[in-house]
C-alpha cells in the first residue's frame, strides 16, 4: 500500500476506525495494568492501602506459598506443553496420511474436547478421579491397583490429573493448527524425500517439523501463555490442594484478594510475576526458534 | 443495518432483565445465605416456618452456597461496597466472626440492644463481640462427639465403657484392632481438611494464637502434641478412607464403608439421613496426652447469624429472631432432634428434647451426654486468621503423613502463617 | 506383517485410543446425568433410571431459564460489540496503513503478553468504584476489545478486494458507509467464524465472573455449575445435567458449523 496516496481524509478516518478498540484497550487494560504497577508498590489489608516501597517484593522472597505456586505453574509449563504438542503433531501427521479411512471421525472426535468450557471438564475430570469414582474402578478392575490411587490426596497424583485434563483439553486443538499447517506443505516435498529413500520418522523430523516450525512456535507461546494463567481447572478439580501441590500463581492472586484477608498490593505484585515471566518466556521462545532457522 | 436492529433488540432484552431483578428483591422477603441444607438451613427454614404462622406475610428465602463461597461473596461485595447483592442475613462460622466484624466496620447491624444477651452461652457472645457492641444472634455449638456404629465395634469386642476417657494413642489401638477384626477403616479423612486438627488442638486449651493475637506456633507445647498425635492417625493409613470433599468425606460413614465420624454435633443430620437407626452410638473424644488440661471434650465449627446493615428489613429481622430465636424453647428441641442443633439458647437446654433418649442412637440419652460436654470444652480466642493458619497446617500434612520430621514442619507452618496473616 | 501394514495398524490403534479417550468424557456426561449422585462418585458408568429426578432437582435448585437468559445474554452482547469493534479495527489497521499505525500494531503485540490475572485487581477495584459489581456490563466491557479478534480481522482484510472500495468511492459513499454496506457483505464468513469464536470464549468465561456475578440472580450457567459442584453437599446428578446444558450450546454450534468453527480458530495464525 502506499503511504502517499494518504490523504488528510483518509488519515482521520483511519484513526476513527481503530479509536474504539483503542480507547476500550487504553480502560480495561494499559490503565489496569499501570495501576496495578503502582498498587504493586502499596501495603495494607482491604481497601486501607498506604506506600509500602519494596515491602511487598521482599514478602514475595519470603513466601513459600509463592515459590510453591510459581514451582506448580512452571512444572505444568514444563510437562504439560511438551507431551501436548507432541501428541498433537503425531495426531496431526497420522491423520495427513492420505490413504487414512475414517479420517473426518477421527479428527472430529479428536478436536471435541476442544468445543468444551473449562469449568465444564473441569468438573468431568473431578467425578471421573474421585476416591471410588471410575478411574479408579477401572484401575482395580484391570488389576493395575489394589487400592485405587489417592488421587486428590496426594501431591503428586493430583498434578497428574491435572495435567491429564489440561492435555486431555488442548490436544485436539492444537492438532487443528498442524493439520491446517500441514496442508500447506507440498506432497512434492515428501515424493522427493521417498525417492531418495528417507525413512518416514526423518521425515518427520527433517521436513515436517521444520516446515511447522512457525505454527509449532505459535502453538507454543500460546500453551504458555495460557498455562501461567491456569485458573478454571485447578479452582475446580483440586482447588489448589492437597498441600498447595497444585496451586497455580494466578489461584494464588484470587486467594490473596477474595479469598483470605484482603492485600490488593501484594496480589498485584504477584499478578506482575506472570507478566514479567510470559514476556521472558515468549522472548526465550521467540529467540530459540529465530536462531535455527 | 442487521448490527443495530440487533443491538436495538438486546437493548430491549437488557431492560427487561433488569426489571426482572427489580421485582425479587421487594420488601417483605428476607434474603438468607447458609451452606447446609440439612442442617443450617433446614433450622432456618423451621424457624421461618414458626413465625409464618403469627405473621402470614413474612417471607423468607434460604439460598445455599458452599461455606467458602458465601465468606467470598460476603468479602468481595463489601470490600468493593456493593451492596445489591447482599442478603439480609448471613450465617458466619464462629472462626471467621471477627476477621469480618474487624475489617467491615459498620457492615453488621450492632444487636446490642435487640436482644438480652445474658440469655446465650457466653463464649458466643464474647466472639461476635466487638468494643461494646455485640452482633450476632448465637446459633450452634460445634460441640464435638465421636459417633461410631455400635454393631461394628461391637462385632470387634468394644462396648461403650471401653471408649470413654482415652488417650489418641488408645484411639489408635482400637481403630487398628477394628480395621483387623472387622475390614472396616475407622474413620474418612481428606487431607486437604485440618478439621480434625482442630478439633484435637481446641481440646488442650490452646490455639494458634497468644492472648495479644500474636502467632503462638513453633515453641507451643499443646500445638506440638496435638500436632504429634494427629500424624500418628495420618501414618497409621489401615486406620482411615482417604477421601477428597466433603460428599466422600461423610458418603464413607453414611454408606457403611467406616465405622466413625469424630467431628461436630451438627453432623447429626446428616448420620440420620442415612436411616440406620439403632447402630449408631456416641462417645466422648479421646485426649491429647501429656498436655496439662487437655480434656476429652472440643468443638469444631458452630456458627452464628448476623444481620447486614445494608438490609431493607432491619426491623422485621429483629422481631423474627426476637420471636424465634431468642426465646421459642420448643422450636430448639425440634433442631436439637431433627439436626443436632445444640442451640446457644441457656435455657432451651432445660428442654424436654435434651433430657430425652434417642432411639437411633440405640436409646442413649445423647443430647444429655453433648451438654456435659458442652460445658467441658476449653475457651480459645479464635482471633481474625484461623483460616490462614488452616491453610498454613494444610500443606504440611501430606508430608507430616509421609514421615516428615515434626520440629520441622511446625516451622513451616509458621512460616507460611505469618506471610499469610501479614 | 510387512512394514507398511505395521504402521498402518499402530496408526489405527493409536488413533483409536486418542478418540475414545476424547470422547469418554462426553459419553461419562450423559451416563452420569441418568445417574444418582452416590452412583457417580462410585464410578458406575452405566446408564441409570434417575435422569427425570435430576432435571426436578436442578430445576429446583436453580431458576434455569433465568441463568440461561444471563449466559446467552452476556454472550451475545459481548460478541456483538467485540465483533463491530475488532472489524473496524482490522479494516481501519489493513486499509489506512501508515507508520504510526504500525507502530501501534506492534504495540497490539506486546499487549497479547499481558495476563488477566495481571488485571483482575485493579479492574475490580475500577468496577466497584463504578458501583458496577453484579451488573452485565462489567462483564461485557472488559471483554469488547480482544486483541486477537483484531489481528484476525486485519489477517482477513488483506484479502478484501481494494477495487470494491474505490468503485464505492466513486459513487460517493462515505467511508463509514463502505464498511457497512460493501465491508460487511463481503467479508460475511470471516464474520460468521469470529462468531462462532467469540461466543464460545464468552459463553465459557469464568475467572472474571466469578470475581464480578455475586447474586444467583445474575450467575452463567459456568458459575451455577462451578457452585454446584462446590457445594457443602453436591449432587452429581444435578451437577451433570447441567454441565450438559452448559455444554450443549456450543457443541450444537460446533456440529452444524464445523467449518466455519475451525477457520475461526486458524483465523489469527497465518
Amino acid at each position: 500500500m502506499a503511504q502517499t496516496r494518504l490523504g488528510r481524509n483518509e488519515n482521520i478516518s483511519g484513526w476513527a476506525f481503530i479509536a474504539p478498540a483503542m480507547v476500550l484497550l487504553g480502560i480495561f487494560m494499559i490503565w489496569p495494568i499501570l495501576w496495578s504497577l503502582w498498587m504493586s508498590f502499596q501495603t495494607g489489608r482491604g481497601m486501607n492501602m498506604s506506600f509500602g516501597g519494596l515491602s511487598n517484593i521482599i514478602r514475595l522472597t519470603e513466601d513459600p506459598i509463592f515459590v510453591k505456586a510459581l514451582g506448580n505453574t512452571l512444572t505444568f509449563l514444563a510437562i504439560q506443553v511438551p507431551i501436548m504438542i507432541m501428541m498433537a503433531l503425531i495426531f496431526a501427521v497420522m491423520l495427513n496420511s492420505p490413504r487414512l479411512r475414517f479420517r473426518g471421525l477421527f479428527r472430529t472426535a479428536i478436536f471435541l474436547p476442544a468445543v468444551t468450557s473449562l469449568v465444564a471438564y473441569s468438573i468431568l475430570f473431578k467425578s471421573l478421579f474421585s476416591t471410588d469414582g471410575f478411574v479408579n474402578a477401572s484401575l482395580i478392575a484391570l488389576g493395575l491397583s489394589e487400592r485405587g490411587v489417592n488421587w486428590m490426596g496426594d501431591p503428586f497424583y493430583a498434578k497428574i490429573v491435572i495435567i491429564t485434563a489440561i492435555t486431555w483439553r488442548w490436544t485436539g486443538y492444537n492438532m487443528i493448527f498442524y493439520l491446517a499447517a500441514l496442508q500447506n506443505i507440498d506432497k512434492s516435498i515428501y515424493e522427493a524425500a521417498r525417492i531418495d529413500g528417507i525413512p518416514a520418522h526423518a521425515q518427520f523430523f527433517k521436513i515436517t517439523v521444520p516446515m511447522l516450525k512457525p505454527v509449532i512456535l505459535f502453538t507454543t507461546i500460546m500453551s504458555t501463555i495460557g498455562t501461567l494463567q491456569l485458573f478454571d481447572e485447578v479452582q475446580n478439580i483440586t482447588l489448589g490442594g492437597p498441600a498447595n501441590a497444585t496451586l497455580t500463581l494466578s489461584q494464588y492472586i484470587y486467594n490473596l484478594t477474595f479469598r483470605f484477608m484482603p492485600s490488593f498490593g501484594y496480589a498485584a505484585t504477584v499478578s506482575y510475576v506472570i507478566v514479567v515471566l510470559v514476556a521472558i518466556l515468549s522472548f526465550v521462545q521467540f529467540y530459540v526458534a529465530r536462531d535455527r532457522k | 443495518m442487521t448490527n443495530t436492529a440487533l443491538l436495538k433488540r438486546a437493548t430491549t432484552l437488557g431492560l427487561g432483565a433488569s426489571l426482572l431483578a427489580m421485582t425479587s428483591a421487594f420488601a417483605g422477603d428476607l434474603n438468607v445465605w447458609a451452606w447446609d441444607p440439612n442442617f443450617n438451613g433446614a433450622a432456618m427454614n423451621k424457624a421461618a416456618e414458626i413465625y409464618k404462622a403469627d405473621h402470614p406475610e413474612f417471607n423468607l428465602t434460604f439460598n445455599a452456597f458452599s461455606r467458602e463461597e458465601v465468606e467470598q461473596k460476603l468479602q468481595t461485595q463489601l470490600a468493593s461496597g456493593t451492596i445489591d447483592g447482599l442478603p439480609d442475613i448471613v450465617l458466619i462460622e464462629d472462626y471467621s466472626a471477627q476477621k469480618f466484624l474487624l475489617s467491615f466496620p459498620g457492615a453488621f447491624e450492632p444487636l446490642t440492644n435487640a436482644f438480652d444477651y445474658t440469655q446465650f452461652a457466653d463464649y458466643k457472645v464474647a466472639l461476635a463481640t466487638v468494643g461494646s457492641e455485640t452482633y450476632s444472634v448465637p446459633f450452634d455449638s460445634g460441640v464435638t462427639g465421636w459417633f461410631y456404629r455400635s454393631d461394628i465395634l461391637g462385632e470387634a469386642g468394644y462396648s461403650a465403657a471401653d471408649l470413654e476417657n482415652i488417650t489418641w494413642d488408645r484411639f489408635i489401638e482400637i481403630a487398628k484392632d477394628v480395621a483387623a477384626k472387622t475390614g472396616k477403616p475407622m474413620l474418612s479423612l481428606d487431607i486437604n481438611d485440618p478439621g480434625m486438627f482442630v478439633i484435637l488442638l481446641q481440646s488442650t486449651g490452646h490455639w494458634f494464637f497468644d492472648e495479644n493475637g500474636e502467632l503462638d506456633i513453633v515453641g507451643n507445647e499443646a500445638f506440638k502434641a496435638a500436632l504429634a498425635d494427629y500424624t500418628e492417625i495420618l501414618q497409621a493409613k489401615e486406620i482411615y478412607k482417604p477421601v477428597s470433599g466433603w460428599a466422600e468425606y461423610t458418603g464413607a460413614f453414611t454408606g457403611g464403608d467406616v465405622a466413625a465420624a469424630l467431628t461436630g454435633v451438627w453432623i447429626t443430620g446428616t448420620i440420620k439421613a442415612a436411616d440406620m437407626p439403632g447402630q449408631w452410638a456416641v462417645a466422648p473424644i479421646p485426649r491429647v496426652d501429656g498436655v496439662e488440661g487437655a480434656t476429652n471434650a472440643s468443638n469444631l465449627g458452630g456458627s452464628s447469624w448476623y444481620l447486614l446493615t445494608s438490609s431493607q428489613n432491619k426491623d422485621e429481622a429483629k422481631a423474627f429472631f426476637n420471636d424465634v430465636w431468642a426465646s421459642n424453647i420448643d422450636f430448639y428441641q425440634d433442631i436439637l432432634v431433627g439436626q443436632g442443633a445444640v442451640g446457644s439458647l441457656l435455657a432451651s437446654r432445660e428442654g424436654a428434647a435434651y433430657q430425652s433418649n434417642d432411639d437411633y442412637f440405640g436409646g442413649q440419652a445423647v443430647w444429655q451426654d453433648f451438654s456435659n460436654w458442652l460445658g467441658q470444652i476449653p475457651g480459645v480466642d479464635y482471633g481474625i486468621f484461623t483460616y490462614e493458619v488452616r491453610s498454613a497446617i494444610a500443606t504440611q500434612l501430606p508430608a507430616l503423613a509421609d514421615g516428615a520430621d515434626l520440629d520441622e514442619a511446625i516451622e513451616k507452618i509458621e512460616a507460611e502463617a505469618r506471610v499469610l496473616t501479614q | 506383517m510387512t512394514n507398511r501394514s505395521l504402521l498402518s495398524f499402530v496408526q489405527y490403534g493409536v488413533l483409536s485410543v486418542a478418540a475414545f479417550l476424547s470422547v469418554f468424557p462426553f459419553f461419562w456426561m450423559v451416563v452420569g446425568a441418568t445417574n444418582t449422585s452416590a452412583d457417580i462418585i462410585k464410578g458406575k458408568a452405566t446408564f441409570g433410571s434417575n435422569l427425570w429426578t435430576n432435571i426436578v432437582n436442578l430445576n429446583a435448585q436453580v431458576d434455569l431459564p433465568r441463568v440461561l437468559f444471563n449466559s446467552f445474554y452476556i454472550a451475545i452482547i459481548s460478541t456483538i460489540l467485540t465483533l463491530v469493534v475488532a472489524s473496524a479495527a482490522g479494516y481501519g489497521f489493513e486499509i489506512f496503513r501508515s507508520k504510526a499505525r504500525e507502530r501501534l500494531f506492534g504495540g497490539l503485540l506486546l499487549m497479547l503478553s499481558i495476563p488477566f490475572a495481571a488485571l483482575m485487581v485493579p479492574l475490580f477495584i475500577m468496577f466497584a468504584n463504578a458501583g458496577l459489581i453484579n451488573t452485565y456490563s462489567a462483564i461485557i466491557a472488559p471483554s469488547v476489545a480482544n486483541i486477537f479478534v483484531i489481528f484476525y480481522f486485519r489477517q482477513a482484510t488483506k484479502a478484501f478486494p481494494h477495487e470494491l472500495r474505490d468503485a464505492a468511492k466513486i459513487d460517493g459513499l462515505k467511508e463509514y458507509q463502505i464498511f457497512a454496506r460493501v465491508y460487511f457483505p463481503v467479508m460475511r464468513s470471516t464474520y460468521a467464524a469470529a462468531t462462532i469464536i467469540v461466543f464460545m470464549l464468552n459463553w465459557n468465561n469464568y475467572l472474571w465472573p466469578l470475581i464480578v456475578l455475586q447474586t444467583n440472580e445474575m450467575k452463567t450457567m459456568v458459575l451455577t455449575i462451578s457452585s454446584l459442584a462446590s457445594a457443602y453437599t453436591p449432587d452429581f446428578g444435578v451437577v451433570m445435567v447441567a454441565t450438559i446444558l452448559t455444554t450443549l450450546p456450543t457443541l450444537i454450534i460446533f456440529f452444524l458449523l464445523q467449518r466455519l468453527f475451525v477457520q475461526g480458530m486458524l483465523g489469527s495464525v497465518k
